[in-house]
This record gives structure tokens, sequence and C-alpha cells, in this order.
């Protein structure tokens, strides 16, 4: 766990590994599906997205938590609507080259709407 | 405004038809899901034409005050009745994600009803996180925007409307 970030005990964590959030906002992803009683992995898989023709790797994506019972990537976004469009293409170009993998994006809304409540600071 | 009372009101009646057709014969319990549901759920009591029972629930939502430091999810409200072998319809406000409704159907399962279905005036689809719900009777699929109104608030104010109001926050 990063320092300053809070390490709660995690009820339905499926990692092997503790997980090492580098956000607030991430743990707080964490433990809304801790709460929830959704299983969850962080940040299980690299998938490369582009290689250049001697194989080496030119982009690659990690998406923040997987679901196992739902077998869904997870990728936590925080940001202005700029950036989300930057991430947007990455899932794009992550279904185009693995068209078998689900992934979503779970906005700082989805959040607030489970905390039910709409001034949540999730900045970090 | 995002919904008038009228266009609430004439969808509403649809569904209890829906239902009061797909449940002839049968007497189906309403769930209540509280809070935000209790409109939508008087309602669609009263559009229903076949005799039926009403019960609530109530779930402590993540970061509520309810939650109270607990770090699992937990019953405010439990049901009055009991629901084994009974036709079970989970009557919702809106669903988004689905964790709060997978979680409440997975409790209700293990109570072991005949059947159970959900009903939700709104629903957001493409926000779902978990897929294999019981959704089957759907009001509105709306925008992600924020509303207020026909139960639904902002700080528990607004519930009372009649319609349903977009609401942009500053």
């Amino acid at each position: 766990m990063q320092m300053g970030l809070e390490s709660p005990d995690f009820q339905v964590y499926r990692g092997s590994e503790p997980p090492r959030f580098v956000s607030q906002a991430e743990l707080e992803c964490a433990k809304v599906l801790d709460y929830y009683g959704i299983p969850w992995e962080y940040e299980p898989r690299t998938f490369v997205l582009e290689e250049d023709e001697d194989g080496r790797v030119l982009e690659a994506f990690t998406p923040d938590f997987y679901l196992p019972e739902q077998d869904l990537y997870v990728e936590l976004t925080v940001m202005k609507q700029s950036l989300v469009t930057r991430k947007n293409r990455k899932l794009r170009k992550l279904r185009a080259r693995y068209p078998d993998v689900k992934v979503k994006l779970f906005y700082k809304r989805d959040l607030e709407r489970l905390a039910q409540h709409f001034h949540l600071d999730l900045a970090s | 405004m995002y919904l008038s009372a009228e266009e609430l009101a004439a969808r509403v009646r649809e569904l209890g038809a829906e239902i009061g057709r797909d449940y002839a014969g049968a007497e189906p319990l309403l769930v209540g899901s509280l809070k935000a549901s209790f409109v939508f759920l008087a309602d669609l009591s009263r559009a229903m034409p076949i005799v039926h029972g009403l019960d609530f629930v109530e779930l402590a939502g993540y970061g509520s005050a309810q939650m109270g430091g607990h770090e699992q999810i937990r019953v405010l409200k439990d049901l009055d009745v009991d629901v084994r072998d009974r036709d079970v319809v989970v009557v919702e406000d809106v669903v988004d994600t689905g964790l709060t409704l997978n979680y409440l159907v997975r409790t209700l399962e293990l109570r072991s009803p005949r059947t159970i279905a959900a009903a939700t005036l709104l629903d957001r689809p493409y926000r779902r996180l978990v897929d294999d719900l019981p959704v089957r009777y759907v009001g509105f699929v709306v925008p992600d925007e924020l509303f207020v109104g026909y139960g639904f608030d902002l700080d528990e104010r607004w519930r009372q409307l009649p319609d349903l109001r977009l609401l942009r926050l500053s």
C-alpha cells in the first residue's frame, strides 16, 4: 500500500498480492466493490496494444480492476472529459485487439451515485 | 423537465398492465427498495390489475451516514413477509452499475422465492458492471444525468415533485 493511503481489510479481494493503489479514487472504488460483495482483483493483467516490427511494446494498457464473476475489466476514471476521451481511445484499441475481453470505464459519477451523494472528494 | 407527470403516469400504467399479464393467476409480491422507489412503487401497484402484496427493504448505501463505518453492506429495513415460494418483483428507482440490485437479488434468492424479477423506472444499461440481473421491466432508458422529482432527491430534497427533472450541478 502506498504511503498515505489506508489499508482496509478487504473481504472479497481475489488477488494474490496486497493491492498497491496509486490514488485515493482507486482505493475508494475497491472499497465500493468490497462493500457490495463483488469479488475483485487489482491490475492483474497488462494488455499490449501496439508493438513495433521487432516485437517491442509501444503501447500497453493495464485496467485498474478485474471482476472475475463478471469476467470484466474495469478502468476507473475521475479525470476531466478530454482525458476520458484518451482513455476511451485506449479502450477501443483494446477491444479491437482483444475482442473477447470485456472492459468498461467506471466513472467518478458511478462512485458518487453509489455513495448517494455528489460531493465525494476523489481528487488524487 | 425531463419527463412530465403525464409521461411518467402513462409508462407506469403500461408497466403495471404488463406485469399484471405476466403474473395473471399468481399473487406476486412487489418489494420496493427504499427510498427513491416509493413513488414509482405506489403508482405501479395501483396500475396492476391483479392481487399482489407489497413490502419494502432498505440497504445502507456506501458512504451514507447509515453505513456507520461498516465495510460490508447491511440491511436497514428487512422484509416483513416470507418470500418462500412467492413470485417476487423487486421495484427499483434506477439501475445503473447494478451493484445494489445484485446484492438485493442474491440476498432474496437465499430465501427461496419461486421466481424473482426486477422492475425499474429508470435504467442506464450502458453503466452496468453486473450484467446477469433479472431486470425484466424498464420504464425509461435515460442518459447519464442527475434527476430529481418523482421520488428522486438531492440531499433529501425535491422527492415530492410530480415530474422528473434534470439536475445540473455547478
